[in-house]
C-alpha cells in the first residue's frame, strides 16, 4: 500500500521479466540459427539422449533441483507478502524518551478523532484515515468523500490547518507526511453519511 | 534575481530570498519539488502483476520441488513418471514451430514485465497544490471523471455528459437536445474550467469539450 510496496513490486517485476526475455530471447535465436557457433545447432533436439540420463547417473542432481525450487518458491512468497502487507500502525508510542515510561496510543483512537472532526465539516460525507509505518513515525493517507459543491480550497485549507494540527498536536508529532484524496460525491447521498 | 526583481518593482527587491515568501498554495504551483513528489505519490503501484506473478512463481517453485523430491526418491506422485518428461523434449528439435512459439511468448511476457516495471504509468489521481509541504493531495481521476461529468449534466440544456481526466488534459463530451445549442459548448468549457481551477491542480489541465446534437428535442 506504499511507495515502499511500489519499489518491490516494481524490482520484482523487472528482475522477472530480464529473466524470461533473456531465456526466450535465447532460445528463440537458436530456433532461428541466429548463432549457431554460440548457442548449437537449430535442428538438434532440446535434449539430447546423454542429457537425458544424466540425473540417472548423478544422485546429486534431483536435491540439487528441489533445493533450487524450494528456494525459488521461498523467494517468490516472501515477494508475495512483501507486496501485499497493509504496513498499517496499530499502537503509537507517544513518550520518546523512554525513561520517562512508555504510552502507548491504540491507532484506531488517533484516526477515529481525525475522521470523526473531518466528518463534522460542512461539505465532507465521509472521511478514513490509516496510520502506516514506524509507531514513532508514522504516516497518515487520509481519504475524505466530499460534496460536489464543496468549496475545495476551503476544506483543504480547513483539513491542512485544523484537522492535521489536532492530529500532530495530539501524537506530539511534528509532521505526519500524509497522503490526502479527495474523492467527490452528489450532495444528494447525503443521509448515506 | 536582481533583474527579476527590478523588473517586478521595489516592493518585490526588498525579498532578498529566491522565492518571495507568498501563499503556501500559489507557491507550491510553481516549485519542482511538490511535483514529482506528488507524481511519485500517486504513481501505479503494480502491486496486481507483482502479486500474480509472485503467485504463478511460488506455485510453480512449489511443484517443482515437488517433482524433483519425489524425483529424487524415485516415487513418482502423478501417473506421468519423470523420466518420461524428457522424452517429448527429445524428439522436439529448437526449430520447431511449437518451441519457437513457446519461446517467443516467454519473450513477450518478459517484456511486459520489464515494460510494466519501468513505465511510470498514468498516475491514479490529479495532483492538487498543499499548503503544507507534508500532505501530498490529490483526487482520483475516477473520482474527478464523475464529478466533471455530473457538473457538465448540471449545466441548462445538457442531457448527459462524459469525461476523462488525465494531468494535463480534460475532455468532456456533452450530450444536448437543444436545437439551438449557440453558447452551449462555452458554458459547459467555463464551468468546467472554473471547477478545475477551484481545485487548483499542480498542473491546469487543458479543457477540450464536445458537444452533440441528439434529434428529438
Amino acid at each position: 500500500m506504499t511507495r515502499h510496496t511500489a519499489r518491490i513490486s516494481r524490482a520484482g517485476l523487472i528482475l522477472i521479466g530480464l529473466i524470461l526475455l533473456a531465456g526466450g530471447g535465447t532460445a528463440l535465436a537458436r530456433g532461428l540459427d541466429a548463432f549457431p557457433a554460440v548457442l548449437g545447432r537449430a535442428g538438434a533436439a532440446l535434449l539430447s539422449h546423454a542429457q537425458t540420463r544424466y540425473p540417472a547417473g548423478h544422485a546429486w542432481v534431483w536435491p540439487a533441483a528441489a533445493a533450487a525450487a524450494a528456494v525459488i518458491a521461498l523467494l517468490a512468497l516472501w515477494w508475495l507478502a512483501a507486496q501485499t502487507r497493509a504496513n498499517t500502525v496499530r499502537r503509537l508510542s507517544l513518550e520518546p524518551d523512554r525513561t520517562h515510561g512508555v504510552t502507548v496510543l491504540p491507532a484506531d483512537a488517533a484516526t477515529g478523532v481525525i475522521t470523526d472532526e473531518l466528518e463534522s465539516y460542512p461539505g465532507i460525507q465521509r472521511a478514513s484515515a490509516t496510520l502506516q509505518g514506524s509507531p514513532a513515525a508514522p504516516r497518515l493517507q487520509l481519504s475524505v468523500t466530499v460534496e460536489d459543491h464543496a468549496d475545495p480550497a476551503i476544506l483543504r485549507t480547513r483539513i491542512e490547518a485544523e484537522a492535521l494540527a489536532h492530529l500532530r498536536t495530539a501524537l506530539e508529532l511534528d509532521t505526519i507526511p500524509t497522503v490526502l484524496r479527495i474523492r467527490f460525491s452528489p450532495a444528494h447521498h447525503r443521509h448515506l453519511a | 534575481m536582481t533583474g527579476i526583481a527590478s523588473r517586478q518593482g521595489d516592493t518585490q527587491a526588498l525579498s532578498p530570498a529566491p522565492g518571495p515568501p507568498r501563499a503556501g498554495r500559489a507557491d507550491a504551483w510553481s516549485r519542482r519539488g511538490p511535483r514529482r513528489k506528488a507524481r511519485r505519490v500517486f504513481r501505479p503501484r503494480r502491486t496486481i502483476p507483482g502479486v500474480l506473478v509472485a503467485a504463478v512463481l511460488a506455485a510453480a517453485g512449489i511443484l517443482g520441488a515437488i517433482q524433483a523430491v519425489s524425483a529424487a526418491l524415485d516415487r513418482p506422485l502423478w501417473k506421468l513418471p519423470h523420466r518420461d518428461f524428457a522424452g517429448p523434449l527429445q524428439h522436439t528439435h529448437w526449430n520447431d514451430t511449437a518451441t519457437l512459439a513457446v519461446a517467443a511468448a516467454v519473450a513477450f511476457i518478459g517484456l511486459v514485465l520489464v515494460l510494466a516495471g519501468l513505465i511510470p504509468g498514468r498516475p491514479r489521481a490529479i495532483p492538487l497544490a498543499s499548503g503544507d509541504e507534508s500532505v501530498v493531495t490529490g483526487v482520483p481521476r475516477r473520482s474527478l471523471r464523475r464529478s466533471l461529468a455530473r457538473l457538465a449534466e448540471d449545466v441548462e440544456g445538457i442531457d448527459r455528459a462524459r469525461a476523462k481526466a488525465r494531468m494535463r488534459s480534460v475532455k468532456e463530451r456533452a450530450t444536448t437536445r437543444l436545437r439551438d445549442t449557440a453558447g452551449l459548448r462555452e458554458d459547459v468549457h467555463s464551468a468546467v474550467q472554473d471547477r478545475l481551477a477551484a481545485l487548483d491542480p499542480l498542473w491546469l489541465p487543458r479543457v477540450k469539450v464536445r458537444l452533440r446534437r441528439k434529434a428529438g428535442g
